[in-house]
This record gives structure tokens, sequence and C-alpha cells, in this order.
């Protein structure tokens, strides 16, 4: 016996009033959550959809002349260093400092070149790429059948190319007099890679005599996506640190998008906390009238020994209770609408997500709204004297 | 012990009690210098119509209430001066309070509204409180509803419940207003006979407020109050014949 089993005693058994108080908690908390969900969705998303269409940062040589980018808007015949990876990593991490998101680093040699098949022959483009590393930042960079290669000597092709050149599966192509098997034709994405040759960058560099030279080097960061002012400096400390290359970002539209993302979490986050705001002046009317109509009980309690501090303290659990059981109601509501907002009305192909964090945030939420509304009130009733509490009429 | 055996040595005095509401109305003076001496095992009954001041006299007994002047003494003790801490201790293990309305918390059933006063504090008694307060009720004749919600049981024995939870903490002197006031003819005289026994087997106080002056003839003196002035206190029954007003 003891004044937290009275309270729990007086929450399950007094449902009606419990109820109205937890609605009260559980409408700020469940717009808080399903705000915080729904950007939270849309900025994975977002990232996911970035990572599709290219890097964050485009390394090239410095001076490139007109006549050095290709048809397809590639650099040949200008190269930088293999070496500089090493500084790029070096200028990126310091920029970074302790962020965890995995950096990317993708170099690419581009050779234009003669291939020739059994029936023809056309100039193109060979690159010479990391296909691990191509792969982790392009998820979406897919084939439309095959594999992809694992050993010298083998190469998969853009899907414009194939077509052009009659390519299946398991034929061959000359490339600079060496045999190189196509175990893959890439999807079409609407990019001049459907017009290219692609095999390991080792590859390329041997049978095209280019060892410890790359013609760009691509890097992926998911907080440089992000964070506009990070990008710039670290395309500014690229240019300042690294002798002839020149750094550019060839997806400002992403990050821009993720500029105007935040933007909204601002105005939606105002929104909520003007619905906490509200929801705490509901609530505390609630528990005001609520404590009102048990006032001959905290009459009887005071009559039966309890102490202001004792009231107060049954008092403080009980709304301690509903914020938390709010948080937890609030939360899995506000996971829901999300899912359901998305389903129905954003469709940016978001899923159900469990955010230990973005949890314990809405508990907190729940119970900081419960008992900021009943502090005032609780401490008024419990401070009342005994005579003041028989003298009104209500029920116990 | 019995009536013989009340002690000669007043354990709760009041000397010369005013009490003087202010209100927007104006000043109402609800007691005015009363002055009365209650011993130990004695039944005291306070009679008077309405808004004579008896609940008022009951609440400054009882240290629920402060005079406006004159002081409140129990066993040697001024309790109007006390801290509301201390007095909050002196209602936990004195004194017990049974209500008019006393019905009891409706979230509880009847031996958790019984063993109420212990979710706030120790019991004194080293035995098992809850076969105590079982004995209690069944001594109440509620044997059969020891389990029971309050909305399952008759006013009555709502009124019993309430006896039970003012007997567990086992208290000097029982303040009771108008405890029979909406029972029927059976249960008001339980009710004072459930009284009348605990002064004379148990040595408790016990005082009460009432219209009724039959149940006020249970009473070892009956205290006569009007517009707050203590008429008199008479240790006689009061006649059938003149059982409507003081």
């Amino acid at each position: 016996m003891d004044i937290l089993s009275l309270a729990i005693k007086d929450i399950l058994r007094r449902k009606g009033k419990s109820i109205y108080i937890l609605i009260a908690v559980v409408i700020p908390v469940a717009i808080l959550s399903t705000i915080i969900s729904t950007i939270r969705n849309a900025d994975t998303t977002l990232s996911n959809l970035a990572s599709k269409f290219g890097f964050t940062i485009m390394i090239q040589p410095k001076s490139i002349s007109a006549d050095r980018i290709d048809q397809l808007g590639v650099v040949v015949d200008e190269y930088i260093s293999e070496a500089s990876i090493v500084t790029v990593k070096d200028i990126i991490m310091r920029i970074l400092q302790n962020n965890r998101d995995p950096i990317i680093i993708a170099p690419r040699l581009y050779i234009k070149t003669e291939i020739d098949t059994k029936n023809s022959r056309t100039t193109s483009i060979l690159a010479g790429i990391d296909f691990k590393a191509e792969l982790d930042a392009r998820p979406s960079w897919n084939l439309l059948e095959g594999r992809w290669p694992e050993r010298d000597y083998e190469a998969v092709v853009g899907k414009t190319l194939a077509r052009a050149l009659k390519l299946s599966l398991e034929e061959y192509v000359t490339i600079n007099n060496k045999e190189f098997n196509i175990v893959g034709i890439l999807k079409e994405h609407n990019s001049p890679e459907d017009q290219m040759v692609f095999t390991f960058l080792r590859t390329a560099q041997q049978i095209f005599g280019k060892i410890g030279l790359v013609s760009v080097i691509n890097l992926q960061n998911v907080l440089l996506d992000r964070d506009d002012s990070l990008l710039r400096s670290a395309v500014e400390d690229l240019n300042r640190g690294i002798p002839n290359i020149k750094a550019i970002l060839p997806r400002q539209f992403s990050t821009m998008k993720y500029i105007m993302l935040k933007k909204t979490f601002k105005f939606l986050i105002t929104i909520v906390i003007a619905t906490v705001i509200f929801s705490i002046f509901s609530l505390f009317n609630i528990v005001t009238s609520s404590l009102y109509s048990r006032i001959r009980e905290i009459g009887l309690l005071k009559l039966s020994g309890a102490s202001w501090l004792q009231l107060f303290k049954l008092f403080f659990y009980e709304y301690l209770f509903m914020g938390l059981a709010g948080g937890i109601l609030g939360y899995s509501i506000g996971i829901l609408m999300s899912y359901l907002l998305d389903s129905f009305l954003l469709k940016i192909g978001s899923e159900i997500r469990l955010n230990i964090v973005l949890f314990a945030i809405t508990l907190f939420i729940g119970i900081l709204c419960s008992l900021l509304a009943s502090y005032y009130p609780t401490y008024k009733f419990s401070k009342k004297k005994i005579t003041e509490t028989f003298r009104t009429q209500w029920e116990v | 012990m019995n009536r013989n055996t009340v002690s000669e040595r007043p354990f709760l005095e009041l000397k010369n009690v005013t009490k003087i509401y202010n209100t927007f109305a104006g000043t109402i003076e609800a007691l005015k210098d009363v002055s009365l001496k209650i011993h130990i095992g004695e039944l005291i009954a306070l009679v008077g119509p309405s808004g004579s001041g008896k609940t008022t006299l009951l609440n400054i007994m009882g240290a629920l209430d402060r005079p406006t002047q004159g002081e409140v003494w129990f066993e040697g003790t001024r309790i109007d001066i006390l801290s509301e801490k201390q007095l909050v201790d002196f209602r936990r293990h004195k004194f017990s309070f049974i209500l008019q309305d006393a019905r009891p918390l409706r979230m509880l059933n009847v031996l958790e509204n019984t063993l109420l006063p212990f979710y706030f504090f120790k019991p004194q008694s080293s035995k098992n409180i809850k076969e105590e307060a079982i004995e209690i009720i069944k001594s109440l004749g509620l044997g059969h509803r020891i389990y029971h919600m309050p909305n399952q049981l008759s006013g009555g024995e709502n009124q019993r419940v309430a006896i039970a939870r003012a007997l567990i903490t086992k208290p000097s002197i029982i303040l009771a207003d108008e405890p029979t006031a909406n029972l029927d003819r059976e249960n008001r005289l339980f009710v004072i006979k459930t009284f009348k026994r605990l002064t004379e087997e148990k040595g408790i106080t016990v005082v009460v407020s009432t219209h009724d002056l039959e149940i006020a003839n249970f009473a070892d003196k009956i205290v006569y109050l009007k517009d707050g002035v203590l008429l008199k206190i008479s240790t006689q029954s009061v006649p059938s014949e003149d059982r409507t007003s003081p």
C-alpha cells in the first residue's frame, strides 16, 4: 500500500476522466511524431534520390580546353594524378570532422577509343572505374542483364552502345588490341553513360599506358549533400589544397532541395511548438476541472492523514503516467499517420520506420505537457484546506 | 472501559472559542465564546438547527479550522496554534472523522477504503493490518461486502465503511458530522449504537453532531447550540414529546 499503487488504481478505475486527459496529451505528441517522421522519411528518400543522380563533388583537371571535352561531355586527354586521392580524402575528413557518413571516392579514367566487334566498329569512350565505389555511391546504377565484371578484361556496356553495335552478353569487343568479354549491359539512364564501355580502372590504365593517372575523381558524402555551407568550404579547400585540379558541384539541385526541406522543417516545428503550447493550456483546463470534480476526494484523503505533499505526489504520479501513456500512444499514432499521409497524399515512397530518438523525444514531450499543465492545479488543490473541500458540493 | 471510568480531567477543552467568517456579504459570527470540556470515553451529541454552528464547532475540535479567538487544548497540547505538519500527525494518530456524506472513494473496494489511511502512513500496530481491517469490517456487519465497490453498497453500508476507516487508525476521538442524516431508522440506530459501544468498550471519545434527538438521547452529554451560542449542556435525555428543538 503506497501512493504509487493508489495513483495506478485511480487511473485504471477512473477511465472516463483519464481518457480526456490522455487525448489532450496525445494530440500534440501525435502531431509532433507525424511531422518529424514525415520529414525524416522525406530526408531519407531525398538522400536516396540524390545518390541516384550522381556525386557530390567532381574533381577534374584545372585547365580543360574545349577540344578536350568529348561530345559525350567527358574530359579526355587531360589527367590528374591518382595520388591526389589521398589528399582529397584528408581534406574532406578534416571538413567533416567526426561525421560518420561514409566518404565514397570514385576515380575514373576516360579514354576515347575505337571499339571493334565482329561486324562493326565505332568510336566511343572506355571508362576505367572502381566498380565497388561506383555501386556504393549510386545504388540505382543497375544492369539490364548479365553481371558486373569480376576479372580483368571483362566489361559492361551502356544500352545505347550495345544496341548500336548489336552486342549481346558473352560477346567480345576489341579495344586497343585487347579483347574484352561483355558480361553485362547497363540499364538505360538517359545519360552519356548509355554510350560507354566500363571496365576496371587498373585495366584501362594498363592497356593505354596511363598508370597513376585518372580523368576525374568523383566524391560522395551525405552530409555534404545536406549542408550547403560545408559543401562550399570543401570545394574551396580542395581547389586551394591540390594544384592543377578544379573541384565542381555536379548537382546543385539536390543541395537546394535539402535547403528547402530544412526550411520546411523549421516551419513545421514552429507549428508543433504552437500546438504544444495550445495543448498545455487545454490540458490545464481539463486537469483543473478534473481536480475540481475530485474536491471531496481530496478532503477525504486529507482527513485520512494525507499531507499536501503526499496528495501532490499522488496527482503527480497520475499525470506522469498519463504523459507516459500519451507519449507512447501519440508516437504510435504519429508513425501511422506519417505512413498514411505518404501513402495517400505525399507519395514520397516512405515506409514505417521506428526510431528510438524520436520515440524518446515524443515521450519527453508527452510527459512535459502533462506535468507542465498539471503542476499549478495540482499544487493549488493539494494545498486546499479540508474545510474548503467539504463546502464544495461535487461528486467524489 | 465503561462510562464509570470516564476521566475527570478533560482531554479536549475549548476555552472561549469564537469563530468569525469574513464574507463579501459581511462578517458571520459562527461561534460565540464557546467553552466546553470533553472527557475520555464520552459520547457527546451536538444538537441545534442548521446554521447553529455544529459543524464549525466540530471542525475546530478536530483542528480542521482555527478559532478567531479562544483556545483549543487536546491532551495538554494547545492544538489551535500547531503548524499544518503537526496537525497532519494529530489527524493520523489521534483523530478520526466521519462525514454526513461519507461516500467512500469509488475507485477502492471496501477493504481498500478501510485501509485508506495506510496509503499515507505506516500503522502503529505490528499486527497484520489487513486482518485487523477485515475484523473491523465484519464487526460492522459487512463481512459479505469486503471486496465490493462503493457503488454496490447501500447508503447505510457506505456509512459503515466510513466508520471502519475511522476505526482502523485506533483514534482517541471520533468526530462525526451528521453521520446519520441520510440514513433510515434502522441504519441510524446501528450507527449510534456502534458509537456507544466504542465509547463503552474501547474508551474512544465520540462527538456527533445531529438534528435527530432520538440519536442525541444515546449521548452521555447533549450540547445545545443556537446561532453560534452554546445554550446548555445536558446529561438528561430529551423527552419524546420534546424532540423537535432544544
